[in-house]
């Protein structure tokens, strides 16, 4: 089987795995994109950082630098910034042996529901675009999902799922999301198509979608504006993770009043206390913060759990993708269980690096010291 | 919300202090045995219990309140006099005027704002808005400014500064980087009895 998210298949996922090492022996683990460019400057940020304060780690954004209007790296740099972040947090918080949680508030709650991520559709296997094009003019084939859905639902009890949207056609979209709706009629189902649709088309489909009482509306169009414009004309709550995902955006969009919810990444807010600072703001003016992610290891997984846990600003449940991966690097099972994933025991992330499993994936490793 | 710290003993003691005010002092117990301390000048003791939940975290884990709460901008704070009057403690409002563009420099009393982690709040809103924070020493006691340049090391902007209404000299503060919040005691010749209480 293969899953089609939006126009494209996924088939691996590429991860900067981190492990940072402080004086007192300690160290910490951290994760982030794999890009080569991500790669890269991971390597020069560590070299920067060497000797330098892990309990400070406000100070680490300076390794951004300031052009007139915006940090020299740009995404990059922030989500490079976020990975030696959570090294530190990590770190910091195995030092001072509390479970990171209560470093980054408060450990609040023991579990977190994640969200199960449903394909735009099933193909039987890899293909080209036609194929995928001609599977999705069959809307037949709308029932392959459904019974994933359900499969996900009785295997690991999940309540959230959030359906990847081809946005091929809307009436694909309707069919699908009405029969998701039947089958699962106490599940949170929330939609995403990426912002792939026009506003004006977006605009109409949602307004349709409405009765279904959907969790939200992921990036339903773009960009602000026309997010803004669908969300006033909609009651299903609106979320972003492409248009709210760095600090300058925020004040824009409340004042905009574009979106309900800001479905943070934490390698796009460049670490755990931008992270931190995004959900008091959002809250303090009436938005919720949510945790985004794509595929990630359990590393990241579990930081996701540990700012849910810390911060009582989230209420929304988690993505994760982490049960789709054929592996992981971290040694401890990390199953999805009613729905829910636990947070683990333990100080800081509560997960410990399983050398081998680690090796067998790794494509690259590079050792920066004093 | 107080530190995230097991609790085995909450103490809240009324005393005065030199100038003669009432000062309300409270002691936290560690379910480790560390004590915290917090205090207050005016008669709400939450803010000081939420004080010395930190304080007794802070020193259990050997580090600075900033070393719990993220990190330090600064190494010192101004601390200026400054007549204008402090925003009252209402969220709500103070979140309408600063939509409104009704501030440009935020004066706050974290006594009367209750908790560390509501001036971290008013701080992230602050920064988001790129607006200034002046942490109001309400009586411009030592100790006071001593809790304002713990809680100053953690906002981000040239502009965070110490302010009194009182005639004081003005300075530049140093950020305590001793466990705990760093209030220096003995600062207040008629309590040395706080170390009975350790």
């Amino acid at each position: 089987m293969v899953h089609a998210g939006s126009m494209y298949v996924i088939q691996k996922t590429e991860r900067t795995v981190v492990e940072m090492t402080l004086e007192n022996g300690v160290a910490g683990l951290g994760e982030t994109w794999g890009t080569p460019d991500v790669y890269a400057l991971g390597q020069r940020f560590a070299k920067e950082l060497l000797g330098k304060d892990a309990l400070n780690r406000f100070a680490f954004r300076e390794l951004l630098g300031k052009s007139t209007y915006d940090n020299r790296f740009g995404r990059n740099g922030l989500a490079t910034l976020a990975g030696l972040d959570l090294a530190a947090w990590d770190a910091v918080a195995r030092s001072l042996k509390m479970p990171l949680a209560e470093l980054i508030g408060a450990r609040r709650r023991e579990s977190v529901d994640v969200v199960s991520t449903l394909p735009a559709a099933i193909l039987p296997k890899a293909g080209t675009r036609k194929d995928l094009t001609d599977h999705l003019d069959v809307p037949a084939n709308t029932k392959l999902v459904v019974e994933f859905a359900l499969e996900q639902a009785r295997k690991s009890g999940f309540r959230s799922f959030k359906l990847k949207s081809a946005a091929y056609s809307p009436e694909w979209d309707w069919k699908l999301l009405n029969e998701l709706r039947e089958a699962l009629p106490q599940a949170r189902i929330r939609f995403d198509p990426n912002a792939n649709y026009g506003a004006a088309t977006a605009t109409e489909l949602c307004r349709r979608l409405d009765p279904l009482g959907l969790e939200f509306f992921e990036d339903p169009t773009g960009e602000l504006e026309g997010i803004a414009r669908l969300k006033a004309a909609v009651k299903t709550p609106v979320a972003t993770n492409m248009w709210v995902v760095k600090d300058e955006h925020l004040v824009p969009a409340i004042r905009r009043q574009a979106v309900d919810v800001v479905l943070g990444d934490l390698f796009m807010w460049g670490g755990i206390d931008a992270w931190r600072r995004m959900a008091r703001v959002s809250h303090a003016y009436g938005l919720k913060p949510a945790l985004h992610s794509v595929y990630e290891t359990g590393i990241a997984t579990v930081a996701n759990l540990h700012i849910a846990c810390a911060l009582a600003e989230v209420q929304y449940p988690n993505d994760s993708g982490l049960h789709f991966l054929a592996a992981d690097v971290v040694a401890e099972d990390l199953p999805v269980k009613n729905g829910a994933m636990a947070l683990p025991a333990g100080a800081g992330l509560g997960v410990t690096l399983d050398r081998r499993k680690l090796e067998k994936v790794t494509l690259e490793s590079v050792e920066i010291h004093v | 919300m107080a530190a995230p710290v097991s609790i085995a003993h909450t103490h809240v003691h009324s005393v005065r202090v030199g100038s003669g005010a009432e000062a309300l002092v409270a002691r936290v117990l560690s379910a480790d045995g560390i004590a915290g301390f917090g205090f207050t000048l005016n008669l709400e003791a939450a803010v000081a219990r939420d004080m010395a939940a930190w304080d007794a975290l802070a020193r259990a884990k050997g580090v600075p309140l900033h070393g719990l709460l993220g990190g330090s901008y600064r190494k010192a704070v101004n601390l200026v006099k400054d007549e204008l009057p402090a925003i009252p403690p209402d969220w709500t409002a103070l979140r309408k005027d600063i939509l409104d563009g009704r501030h440009e420099l935020l004066r706050i009393d974290p006594f009367a704002w209750g908790s560390v982690e509501m001036v971290q709040t008013i701080a992230a809103v602050a920064a988001a808005f790129d607006l200034g924070i002046a942490l109001l020493a309400p009586n411009a006691h030592p100790w006071e400014i001593q809790y304002c340049a713990a809680l100053a090391a953690t906002i981000k902007g040239e502009d965070t500064k110490i302010i009194s209404r009182k005639e004081i000299k003005e300075k530049e503060v140093s950020v305590p980087d001793q466990p705990g919040i760093g209030i220096d005691w003995p600062l207040e010749p008629s309590f040395s009895k706080i170390q009975w209480q350790r």
